[in-house]
């Protein structure tokens, strides 16, 4: 017993001075724990069983830990995540299975609060006016009953008050006090954005974009990105993804069609071009182009989430959905793979922190 | 007993003239009063577990119960009295077959039995037969096969029995049997009824299992007439009806509900010539589905699937030693719902079984089965397997089979993914097992192994964006099993010991992982104790770790402790009184991640009979 106490003892003693020495050849690297710089990604995990996470990846991709709410909070985060929003030092994480909304402190992620009652199959956050606007399907099998649920950010408390939506409220941006939200469809298709009023919580506008819009980028020049990725082919009447450009000033449209067998998804924008993902390869367009582009940047990847920060692109793959998930790191002016990194189960959403 | 054989041989063979050997008769009369003949027949080198009355009465009604606590099956059960799914010797649910009185009753839709819609009350037996079973017993016979079957007794007699139990959380079960013959009649009737709350608490927390609720009622009706010293005619009919809300997990809220009904009837004629028997079945199954994903609204999915059977079975006997048997079967089955539009299929299939005994103790069958079925290709399948004893106590059985199991309705045809490309799953295997056999110990060791290619798994599909069944896995499950039974008697002490353990490796070949949710180790471990009138048994259950996605889940411990006491009156009546505890440690334990089971509850049943 002793020995072994004593072998326990000497051990312990040569890793501090094994980690002392690291420390001091190399530059100081932050802690674990603390999640200030770098990138988040939420995992959905698989639906009903309750595995989904977060994981830290450091900008320089040489750190990675997944699951960083259950270590900092000793509690598993809830069933499917579906996206994570930033307000002030808060994040906000949807889940969706869970019926909640985990608010955690986004640097140290120590759970702050959670928003357990008035939300059914909710899906994203945005901010306006002092309160974020979370979307909300309600019953996947029932078209009329969806629904923006408010929460008052001074309190974090979800607000009596609910505002009625058409079929299938998917992602919402905040372009100051105005709100859109893509309608994507739920459980059927859907092919329309609403514009809501932060002040007097109204739906203002309905605009047509293409079936089933996924993803909702703002640019520098008031303009609204929207990307349709169009019905898929089993429900009997497929048609072609669309790229809508809606002039925020007047809500006017332009858009550009894809061809009835194409559907992309992950609409990236940053400094005026833009990029997407369409069956295993992604492609950039300048946002003042005419056309859309007919050939890939590269191609050959899986991705289940993708998105563009300082020139690089991400993207992750979830593989099979029981295996653990890839993060792919692209330079873009070269478009060559910087890294990847293995992630958890059903990786989907990337944020910068 | 001696009479009551006798009475049948005169019966049935009166008329004959040339004179049958005792095991020809005795092989005669199985005819006339079970169910699933083969099973006793042509399964010499597998291992057959069979539980009876006092077995199945002393456990709760759930199959999932009962074979959890007394086989070396696995389940997967989704919270207390949801969906449950078997793993057989490291196989998947889907490759596990049920057979209801000799037809394979594995749903058209998703080729599964859910555990949890089988009640055990209404069968005289329950049969497990360990390994590859496809030539017998058709597609998803891959691990094993689970027997349900309803035996007529043509002997005189009319016999009740009535109970009724109450436990915790509300459940309640009521239960009425009844059995008659008079030698050119049998019938049998089943009514069995459970409705529970399960609104159990989780222990260590202030929560209780939401959503949990369930009720469901098993009706059974059988029927034999002899018609003549050579013709009998039986009916089955079994009606199953099960309303169940689907349980929260810890982590996600649920209001689902799920009614379903499973129908199936079969009509059955045996005619018994000197030289050969032969047995024609008219079969029909029905099972339908409403899923309501919010409790409170009329808004549901459905789907239902239909099945029409016909199946002659011709049993040629050469000799006391050597039969021919050959069965074919043609079957038609019929599918609609939200999901899919009316996919139908046309089946046939031919087998052929060889069975011989060139000496007292060897004995050894040959099988060969080929399908023909309408949407796809399927492959020829064979097993054969034998028996020696090889000195007095100890016999060595082998078994090796070729499996298969067909593409579901839902792999075929769902919308979105269904994939009409599929093949079948292939799946070779070995099975070497020892029985060792003294007048009050019974022991048997079975080693395995089991190759399947083609697996049918879901997967994401990244040019439509949606997912699809592809045949894209291969599978490799080894493993052993012992059981062991013991009986010791003290004047009017009875013990009684029953324990089995398992231990088996599984692999996922193309990630070369184990695959999910199955326990390397699991054991259980049945006691009781019997003297006059009074009977006291403990039961308990290991079940090791199991490894599920991105983690582990742990194993657990629980046990089970009963007494009943058993009251004659003069006239033919008699009370038995059972009580039952079960989870006496209060373990904390999920089956499946994030549900938790139910804390230690109580149960009473009273049991009258005459």
């Amino acid at each position: 017993m002793t020995t072994k106490k004593l072998a326990l003892f000497f051990l312990s003693i040569t890793l501090i001075f094994t980690s002392c020495s690291n420390d001091d050849d190399t530059t100081p690297a932050l802690p674990l724990g603390d999640y200030e710089n770098g990138i988040l990604i939420s995992h959905e995990g698989n639906f009903g069983q309750g595995n989904a996470s977060v994981s830290f990846v450091s900008y320089d991709l040489m750190t990675t830990e997944n699951g960083i709410f259950n270590a900092v909070n000793s509690s598993p985060l809830g069933d499917t995540a579906q996206s994570i929003a930033f307000n002030g030092n808060f994040a906000y994480i949807v889940l969706n299975v869970s019926n909640t909304i985990e608010i955690v402190n986004r640097y140290t992620f120590e759970s702050v609060g959670t928003i357990s009652t008035g939300l059914n199959n909710p899906r994203h956050i945005a901010f306006a006016n002092g309160k974020g606007f979370v979307t909300n399907w309600g019953d996947g099998t029932v078209t009329t009953d969806d629904y923006l649920a408010i929460i008052d950010l001074s309190t974090n408390m979800l607000d009596a008050q609910t505002i009625s939506v058409e079929e299938g409220p998917e992602e919402i941006v905040a372009d100051g006090n105005q709100l859109y939200v893509a309608h994507q469809g739920g459980f059927s298709q859907n092919n329309i954005v609403s514009v809501v009023d932060a002040s007097s919580n109204m739906v203002t506008a309905t605009i047509t974009v293409g079936d089933v819009p996924n993803t909702l980028q703002l640019d520098a020049s008031g303009n609204l990105w929207v990307l349709s990725e169009g019905k898929p082919a089993w429900t009997g009447d497929e048609t072609g993804g669309m790229l809508s450009k809606i002039n925020t000033s007047n809500n006017s449209v332009t858009s550009f069609d894809f061809g009835t067998s194409e559907h992309p998804n992950y609409l990236a924008e940053e400094n005026g071009t833009l990029y997407y993902y369409m069956a295993g390869s992604v492609y950039k367009m300048d946002s003042s182009a005419s056309t859309l582009p007919t050939s890939a940047e590269f191609a050959g990847v899986n991705f289940y989430g993708m998105t563009v920060n300082n020139s690089t692109l991400y993207g992750v793959d979830a593989v099979d959905f029981t295996s653990n998930g890839e993060l792919y790191v692209y330079e873009l002016n070269t478009n060559s793979l910087v890294d990847s990194v293995t992630l958890s189960i059903i990786p989907s959403g990337i944020y910068f922190n | 007993m001696k009479h009551i054989t006798l009475f049948y041989l005169l019966l049935l063979f009166g008329s004959v003239a040339i004179a049958q050997t005792a095991t020809d008769s005795i092989q005669q009369l199985d005819e006339v009063i079970l169910s699933d003949v083969k099973l006793r027949r042509y399964n010499n080198g597998y291992k057959l577990t069979i539980l009876g009355d006092s077995i199945l009465r002393k456990n709760n009604s759930s199959l999932t119960d009962v074979l959890r606590f007394n086989s070396n099956i696995y389940f997967r059960e989704n919270g207390y009295g949801m969906v449950s799914s078997p793993s057989f010797r490291g196989t998947n649910a889907s490759q596990t077959a049920v057979v209801w009185n000799g037809i394979n009753i594995n749903s058209q839709l998703n080729g599964q039995v859910d555990f949890n819609t089988i009640s055990s009350s209404n069968y005289n037996t329950i049969s497990i037969r360990s390994g590859g079973g496809s030539v017998q017993y058709g597609s998803g016979a891959i691990g094993g096969t689970i027997h349900l079957s309803n035996n007529l007794d043509f002997d005189t007699h009319f016999n009740h029995s009535v109970q009724l139990g109450l436990g915790s959380f509300e459940t309640k079960n009521a239960r009425y049997n009844t059995s008659f013959g008079n030698g050119t009649w049998s019938g049998s009737l089943g009514v069995a009824y459970v409705d529970s709350d399960n609104d159990y608490k989780f222990l260590g927390t202030d929560r209780r299992n939401e959503n949990g609720a369930f009720n469901n009622l098993d009706l059974n009706l059988n029927l034999g007439y002899i018609i003549s010293a050579k013709d009998v005619v039986k009916l089955f009919h079994q009606n199953f009806r099960n309303d169940r809300e689907f349980s929260s997990t810890l982590l996600a809220p649920s209001n689902s509900k799920y009614e379903s009904q499973d129908y199936r009837s079969m009509l059955e004629w045996i005619h018994i010539e000197n030289t050969y028997t032969s047995s024609l079945k008219a079969v029909h199954l029905l099972e339908q589905f409403k899923y309501f994903e919010n409790k409170d609204l009329n808004n549901f999915s459905e789907g239902h699937a239909n099945t029409w059977l016909l199946k002659h079975h011709y049993k040629r006997h050469f000799s006391k030693r050597l039969t021919l048997s050959v069965i074919t079967d043609y079957s038609y089955s019929t599918a609609e719902g939200n999901s899919f539009a009316n996919p139908k299929r046309n089946a046939f299939s031919a087998t052929a079984i060889v069975s011989h005994r060139p000496s007292e103790k060897v004995q050894y069958n040959v099988n060969v089965r080929k399908d023909v079925i309408s949407d796809f290709k399927s492959p020829l399948v064979f097993s054969g397997d034998l028996s020696y004893q090889l000195v007095k106590p100890y016999t060595i059985k082998f078994n090796a089979s070729k499996n298969f199991r067909v593409p579901t309705f839902n792999d075929l045809y769902w919308n979105p993914g269904g994939n009409l490309d599929l093949e079948p799953e292939e799946s070779y295997q070995l099975d070497l097992g020892h029985e060792l056999k003294f007048k009050n110990i019974a022991f048997k060791l079975n080693t395995f192994y089991i190759e399947t290619s083609d697996l049918i798994q879901w997967r994401p599909n990244t040019i439509s964006g949606y997912w699809n069944p592809v045949n894209i896995a291969n599978a490799k499950q080894y493993g052993l099993e012992a059981e062991l039974g013991m009986t010791k008697q003290l004047e009017k002490h009875i013990l009684f010991l029953s324990t089995s353990y398992s231990y088996t490796e599984t692999e996922d070949v193309e990630k070369n992982q184990r695959l999910f949710y199955v326990p390397v180790h699991k054991a259980n471990m049945s006691l009781s104790y019997n003297y006059k009138a009074f009977t006291a048994f403990y039961q308990h259950l290991y079940n090791g770790e199991v490894e599920i996605i991105g983690d582990t889940l742990d194993g657990f411990d629980i046990g089970n402790l009963g007494v009943s006491y058993t009251i004659n009156t003069k006239k033919e009546l008699s009370y038995i009184a059972d009580f039952r505890i079960n989870n006496i440690y209060n373990t904390y334990y999920e089956n499946v991640a994030l549900r938790p089971m139910p804390n230690r509850n109580f149960n009473i049943k009273l049991t009258l009979k005459f």
